[in-house]
C-alpha cells in the first residue's frame, strides 16, 4: 500500500491553503515531502534532481490547490503530481540523449548504491535497493508504481504515453532482473534456518 | 489499493512465483522514505512568493499587536508587583506573603502566562527565521563538519516542525512549549552557525 494513503490532512488545512496560508501549505509540505521526495530520488536516483521535482511538484500543489474539490484522497492527488513530473523528467533525460523509451530498457546502469542516498548494507552483498537501483529508469518507475503505488498498467501506459503491452514487459524484464536478488535472499533465509535447525536439535 | 491482476499478469508470474512477487513487493513498501534537505522549502516558499500564489503575511501587523500586548501585560505586571510603592502597608503585606511561598495556582492566569511565553516563543522564532533568510546564501564550499552540522540542526528542526503541525499528533500545552523552546533554541544555534560561515566566506 502507497505511504502517501496513510497521511490524512485536515480538511480545514486544505481550505486555508486554497486561500493562500502560507503555514497551511508547509503543513501539507513537512507531512508528504518525504514520501514525494523519496519517489523523485528512486525515479532519477540523483538527490539534485529529485530537490527539483520535490519543488516543481509543490510549486503546482500551491498554484493548484483552490481547484482541488477532495473528490479523491490529497494523498492521491499529490502523489499523481509527483509522479507526473518525475516522469516527465525522465522523458526530457530520454529526449536530450536521443533515446527512445523502447531502447531504455538496454541501458547499463551500474549500481552504486551508496551514491543514490540508498542504505548500503555492507553485510549484505545485495539489497533490495541496490537490485532497485541496478534497473534501468524505466523498469525501475514501472515496478515502482505498479507494485508499491498500485497502479494498474493501463495507468502506468497512460503516464508514459505508452500502450499496456509496453508496461506489462518492463515490469516482467524488470522481475527477471530482480529474480537473482530473491533467489539470493531465498537462500540467504533456508542457510540460516539450517544452521539454527541442527543447533536447537542438539539441545 | 489493490495491484491488478488480469490474465496477461501470469506472465509475470511465470518470472516471479506468487510468494517471491509478494515478497518483492512487501521488500519494495518497507523501504523507508528518504527526507530531503530543508532548505527546499523555503525555495519553494520563495518561488511561490515570487509568483504570487501566497497570501500576503500578516507578520508585521502581528508582531506589533504581540510587542504592544507585551508591553502592555509588562506594565500591568507591573503595578501589581509593585504596590508597595503606593502603599506601605500592602508593601509589608507582599514581604510576608514572600516568606511563605506557596504552590503555584494552576488558574486561567496559569493559562494566560502559558499562552504568553508561547507567543512569545513563536515570535522569537520568526524573528530567527527572518535572520536566517537574511544571512548570504550559502557558500558552494563548505568544511564537511559545518555541512554535517547545519544538516542535523535542520533535520531537527523539520523533525519539531512536524511533531508541531501534523494534525493527528495531540500535545498538552506544557509539550507544545517545550516543542517552541527547543526550536527556538535550535533555530538560534543555526542562525549562528550559518551566520559565522557567511562571514568566513566573505574574506
Amino acid at each position: 500500500m502507497s505511504k502517501f494513503a496513510d497521511i490524512q490532512i485536515d480538511p480545514g488545512i486544505v481550505r486555508r491553503a486554497a486561500r493562500g496560508d502560507v503555514r497551511a501549505h508547509e503543513i501539507i509540505y513537512r507531512a508528504f515531502s518525504a514520501p514525494v521526495y523519496s519517489i523523485c530520488l528512486r525515479f532519477t536516483r540523483v538527490p539534485a534532481n529529485a530537490e527539483d521535482l520535490l519543488q516543481e511538484t509543490f510549486v503546482e500543489i500551491i498554484r493548484n490547490i483552490a481547484a482541488f474539490r477532495g473528490e479523491a484522497p490529497l494523498g492521491s492527488w499529490i502523489r499523481r503530481i509527483a509522479v507526473s513530473k518525475a516522469l516527465m523528467f525522465l522523458r526530457s533525460a530520454w529526449h536530450s540523449r536521443g533515446q527512445s523509451l523502447d531502447d531504455e530498457f538496454e541501458e547499463v546502469t551500474p549500481g552504486r548504491p551508496e551514491s543514490h542516498g540508498i542504505s548500503g548494507h555492507p553485510e549484505h552483498a545485495i539489497d533490495l535497493d541496490a537490485a532497485l537501483a541496478n534497473l534501468p529508469s524505466v523498469s525501475r518507475a514501472v515496478v515502482w508504481l505498479h507494485d508499491v503505488e498500485g497502479f494498474t498498467h493501463k495507468e502506468i501506459a497512460g503516464l508514459m504515453g505508452k500502450t499496456e503491452s509496453f508496461s506489462k514487459s518492463q515490469l516482467s524484464r524488470a522481475y527477471q532482473r530482480l529474480r537473482p536478488f530473491l533467489e539470493a535472499h531465498a537462500a540467504e533465509k533456508s542457510a540460516s534456518t539450517a544452521m539454527e535447525g541442527p543447533a536447537l536439535g542438539s539441545c | 489499493m489493490t495491484i491488478d491482476q488480469d490474465p496477461q499478469d501470469e506472465t509475470m508470474n511465470g518470472v516471479l512465483s506468487a510468494s517471491e512477487h509478494e515478497r518483492l513487493r512487501q521488500g519494495l513498501i518497507d523501504l523507508p522514505d528518504t527526507m530531503p534537505r530543508r532548505s527546499v522549502w523555503r525555495r519553494i516558499e520563495a518561488q511561490a512568493r515570487a509568483e504570487g500564489m501566497l497570501a500576503k503575511q500578516r507578520v508585521h501587523q502581528q508582531l506589533k499587536w504581540l510587542v504592544g500586548a507585551g508591553i502592555a501585560a509588562a506594565v500591568v505586571l507591573a503595578v501589581l508587583r509593585l504596590p508597595g510603592a503606593l502603599d506601605p502597608d500592602a508593601a509589608e503585606q507582599i514581604a510576608g506573603e514572600r516568606e511563605f511561598p506557596t504552590e503555584p495556582r494552576y488558574t486561567e492566569q496559569t493559562a494566560s502566562s502559558n499562552a504568553q511565553a508561547l507567543n512569545v516563543l513563536m515570535v522569537q522564532s520568526q524573528q530567527l527565521e527572518h535572520d536566517l533568510r537574511a544571512v548570504p546564501y550559502q557558500p558552494r564550499l563548505m568544511r564537511a563538519s559545518t555541512a554535517a552540522t547545519i544538516s542535523s540542526l535542520e533535520d531537527r528542526i523539520a523533525a519539531i516542525d512536524y511533531q508541531l503541525n501534523y494534525p493527528a499528533i495531540r500535545m498538552s500545552p506544557a509539550q507544545t512549549q517545550l516543542y517552541w523552546r527547543e526550536r527556538v533554541r535550535l533555530m538560534d544555534s543555526l542562525v549562528k552557525l550559518r551566520y559565522a560561515q557567511a562571514q568566513r566566506a566573505s574574506f
